[in-house]
């Protein structure tokens, strides 16, 4: 009975720890892998190919070693720890890398991943930085340049209707996601953010019919779920770039808060957006990356002259989830060297103070040892809160 | 009858206790905090016992706080020192919005309310640099007691340029300098200003609202306090016991919190 309410938390807790360990028991069955880094990688093109996308994640608790002779250290340490275990083999089942034309760390480091790693197979996804009719257009093409350069790899062509079915398959999987999201509200909330943030992390590295079937267990016995006690917690919203490590949410609830809501790759930023399917697929993609997902990466135009217009239109979106979820207080976490991010941070303190809620402003590295010794501010903050 | 209330902060080069009842300082005290952090809170506890005049061992209201605040095994409660801080320096100068405290690891700049409640804080970076943990390593190098920095620097004709803001590094750079034919003097008038720069960065950051006082450690050092003077135009406050500020918040909590 006790292993039955655990659900699929075991299984989720197994991939976490040793991400990949599902891929490497699916190509022995033939099945074959294509990595990736980014939320800016048009999964669905790879799904689409008849490869299962796989997205490179680093490792907080391991120092970054091998990958520092191909990469100084000036360059985003989340992505140098991506490419450190690329490059130490962790991923080797992967048969080739994509890294898109999302921050300087990833563009200018590409030429390191592809003669580094010595993949069969790499590609670089040229995403325009602004959003217009022009830069649609561009990115459209450049869609289609993908697709035939992963088709020739495959010994395929891709066509329309598997791209449409991998959209489908991927949309499912973002709309149970919300729904996962939804458990959040209540307070306290039914799911913890260490959980989710584990979960999220689990499925990018999953067929997308398993992540899928993942997130249906969690739907199901979730809800079935006492909330473990009365008390409530301030309710925290974490807003930064790719966290694929639990550490950092795990500090801030061990402290006493519930992180009950995100603004980051592994989460609302990636997992909100779906794609259209009531238009040709590459044209709907082209929409979701370029339009829809909203990362400091892409420039967003202000529609109206002033500044407050200028941050309603880059940042309204996590002024709605602050509202839905109910949140009390903002953790705005950038790691070390990192531009995009970087360059925003007081347009994002201006926005959110503009909303009323409590900010804190964390700059890190990406290692465990790093996050722990955030533990005095986190707790100053809910302090300050409380 | 009320119980006693005390605070205990565990710091990383130093570890400080006030006892507290009826909103009065009964007693306190500063020891090195050493390497065993649980046996420093105990000693500490034993000597605020002692100055309370009691015969007997009384029930005791503990907030512990600082560095070190989960080694003390006799805490009823937990705060960071950085809430500490705010409630200690409001009750001392209840005119004082802005305060940095210059710790040994790190320094930590807070805004605070008329109630001494936290509007905004900021620490250093991870490492030690803009902490006063430099002031002990030129301390060493120059072969002078850390009380005689102060007096030593307000003699400078001519204060050298320093530039490094690195604890580790700056030793490096003062040894070059002396190298150069600095005089102590001048090399301590010269680290004092960096160190205030990097004070006042901090402060400039969480915004500057007089009264700003400064705190910890590093703020005994006369030389330090006139450098930031220096940079804001203003004078600052300091307590006369600035390393006790953090402690003092934890025993006025404690007192608040502690059962009637």
């Amino acid at each position: 009975m006790e292993e039955k309410q655990k659900g699929m938390w075991p299984l989720v807790e197994k991939y976490y720890q040793d991400y990949g360990s599902r891929a490497r028991e699916l190509k022995k069955d033939g099945i074959k892998f294509m990595g990736y880094i980014c939320s800016f990688v048009p999964v669905e093109i790879i799904r689409a190919a008849g490869f299962v996308p796989f997205r490179i994640r680093g490792n907080v608790h391991e120092p970054i070693t091998k990958g520092n002779t191909q990469l100084e250290t000036i360059a985003c340490p989340f992505m140098r720890s991506c490419f450190d275990l690329s490059f130490k083999g962790h991923y080797d089942f992967c048969e080739g890398v994509i890294i898109p034309h999302a921050c300087d760390s990833m563009t200018r480091s590409y030429s390191v991943w592809k003669y580094s790693l010595g993949l069969p197979y790499s590609h670089f996804v040229n995403v325009p930085h602004t959003v217009n009719a022009a830069s649609l257009q561009f990115f459209e093409a450049e869609l289609n340049t993908f697709r035939k350069s992963l088709g020739r790899y495959a010994g395929k062509e891709i066509n329309t209707a598997e791209i449409a079915q991998a959209i489908t398959a991927y949309n499912q999987l973002r709309k149970k996601v919300k729904a996962l999201y939804e458990l959040r509200k209540t307070n306290p909330p039914l799911v913890s953010g260490t959980e989710m943030a584990k979960l999220l992390t689990v499925t990018a590295g999953l067929p997308v019919e398993e992540a899928n079937l993942l997130c249906d267990q969690a739907l199901d016995q979730l809800p079935q779920r006492t909330a473990p006690s009365d008390k409530k917690f301030p309710r925290i919203l974490i807003d930064g770039a790719c966290i694929d490590n639990i550490d950092l949410v795990q500090l801030v609830e061990e402290s006493g808060a519930s992180v009950v809501a995100d603004d980051l790759c592994l989460g609302m930023r990636d997992f909100w957006p779906t794609t259209d399917v009531d238009q040709d697929p590459l044209k709907a993609l082209s929409r979701r990356y370029l339009e829809k997902l909203n990362c400091p990466r892409t420039f967003r135009q202000s529609p109206g002259g002033s500044l407050s217009d200028d941050l309603q239109a880059r940042f309204g979106d996590m002024g709605a989830h602050i509202k839905e979820f109910g949140v009390d207080g903002i953790i705005i976490y950038v790691y070390k060297y990192c531009d995009p991010f970087g360059f925003e941070v007081s347009a994002r303190k201006a926005y959110l103070s503009s909303l009323g809620v409590s900010i804190l402003y964390l700059e890190d590295e990406y290692s465990a040892g790093t996050i722990g010794r955030l533990r005095t501010r986190i707790q100053a903050f809910l302090e300050m809160m409380g | 009858m009320s119980v006693y209330a005390a605070g205990i902060d565990i710091g990383s080069a130093f570890s400080k206790g006030v006892i507290f009842k009826n909103k009065q300082t009964l007693g306190f005290c500063c020891i090195p905090s050493g390497g065993d952090y649980r046996a420093t809170a105990e000693k500490i506890k034993k000597e605020l016992l002692s100055k309370t005049g009691l015969s007997s061992p009384a029930p005791i209201f503990t907030v512990a706080t600082g560095l070190g605040a989960k080694m003390v095994g006799f805490a009823d409660v937990i705060r960071t020192e950085l809430s500490c801080h705010a409630r200690g320096i409001i009750t001392i100068f209840p005119s004082v919005r802005t305060v940095v405290d210059i710790g040994d690891s790190y320094s930590r700049a807070l805004r605070i309310d008329e109630h001494g409640h936290l509007l905004k804080f900021l620490l250093s970076g991870k490492c030690a640099g803009g902490s006063a943990r430099i002031l002990k390593k030129i301390a060493k190098i120059l072969q002078v007691k850390l009380e005689e920095l102060g007096p030593l620097s307000l003699r400078s004709q001519k204060q050298v340029d320093f530039n490094t803001n690195c604890a580790v590094f700056a030793e490096s750079e003062a040894v070059s300098r002396i190298a150069e034919g600095a005089s102590k003097e001048d090399l301590l008038a010269g680290i004092h200003r960096a160190l205030a720069a990097q004070v006042n960065n901090l402060a400039e950051r969480v915004g500057i609202e007089k009264d700003y006082a400064l705190v910890g450690g590093g703020a005994k050092d006369e030389g330090l306090v006139k450098a930031v003077e220096l940079m804001n135009g203003f004078n600052l406050v300091v307590p006369s016991e600035p390393l006790l500020t953090a402690a003092l918040g934890a025993a006025i909590l404690a007192e608040e919190m502690a059962p009637a």
